[in-house]
């Protein structure tokens, strides 16, 4: 999974949001690092709903302009959770081979 | 006021780029995102975001997110193996066009001119055969409903030009002729049979729907 997939997920992880919403909550995850642009958030949430991992949650008119409100469905959460698991057991594994004494520390 | 109206008719300029169907569903919200995530006064789209749009745009274009059901990927990927058959045939014809033509001599003169014919006639034939069966691996793989049907008629066609052939001619049949022919004939089977299965069935729709 590409990271701004796995950014998108994790953006939507915990309630709906729109596209600009997605933006926002994937750059504070990401401390800054990441910041979505419209054509890759775009691209990526088509293939999410093709993909059945995100549907579409709502809609509403602002300021004269569509905003559509986007939500993980279950089967996005499962595959959210699964990858969290797996990033999260390979990051566990470098840690524990760069520093043997600290490793404990991270379960 | 101004400004805005550039900057957005800088970006409705780039998003034509994408797919009429992702347009109408969803231009509006992208333009929408668009013009929030600009910079305050900015008046022309900027470079790395005009690319990252036309690179979402092709990725949409060369691999379409609706996921396409087993039927069709089959169906695509045979259609490309007759464009390839066609292409051994027309191989197998060139390559071997002056033995023929010899042993043709030789044995038949009366028909030699006739058996030329023929050849000529599949030499101009088997690059425009070849070139239908790319167009319609890759109008079946977007999914166009149009392009089931014609390549039903296609394979109606070259049915009906096979049984003609058989019931004409049978006898000046070479062994390879006859079994590239049954070789492009069964592709063409098996792909349309996947083609109308009811699962492919609901992955195509009207033309107009997509794009």
């Amino acid at each position: 999974m590409q990271e701004a997939t796995f950014l998108i997920l994790t953006a939507l992880a915990d309630g709906s949001q729109h596209g600009y919403g997605i933006i926002t909550e994937v750059a504070q995850i990401s401390g800054g690092r990441v910041r979505l642009r419209a054509g890759t958030l775009y691209t990526a949430l088509d293939r999410l709903r093709a993909d059945g991992l995100v549907a579409v949650a709502g809609e509403e008119i602002v300021e004269g302009r569509l905003r559509r409100y986007y939500r993980l469905t279950p089967e996005g959460t499962a595959v959210l959770a699964a990858e969290a698991e797996r990033l999260h057991a390979n990051a566990a594994a470098a840690l524990a081979r760069l520093r043997p004494g600290l490793a404990g520390g991270l379960a | 006021m101004n400004d805005i109206t550039a900057l957005e008719r800088g970006y409705r300029r780039i998003l034509a780029c994408y797919p009429r169907s992702f347009r109408r569903e969803n231009e509006d919200e992208v333009l929408g995102v668009l013009l929030a995530t600009a910079a305050e006064g900015q008046v022309r789209v900027g470079l790395d975001e005009a690319w990252d749009l036309v690179r979402g745009a092709m990725r949409m274009r060369l691999w379409p997110a609706a996921p396409r059901p087993r039927a069709v990927r089959a169906a695509v990927t045979l259609m490309l193996a007759g464009a390839a058959a066609e292409l051994a045939t027309m191989i197998t014809v060139v390559v071997t066009s002056g033995a023929v033509r010899a042993a043709v001599a030789a044995r038949y003169p009366a028909a030699a001119h006739g058996v030329m014919v023929h050849l000529a006639i599949d030499m101009a034939a088997a690059p425009l055969a070849i070139g239908m069966w790319l167009w319609l691996a890759w109008a079946n793989g977007k999914g166009d409903d149009w392009a089931r049907m014609i390549s039903a008629a296609c394979f109606g066609l070259v049915t009906l030009s096979v049984l003609a052939a058989l019931a004409q001619d049978a006898a000046i049949f070479a062994p390879a002729d006859l079994t590239g022919a049954a070789v492009v004939w069964a592709i063409g089977l098996v792909s349309v049979v996947l083609i109308f299965t009811p699962a492919a069935g609901r992955y195509y729709r009207p033309q107009l729907a997509r794009q």
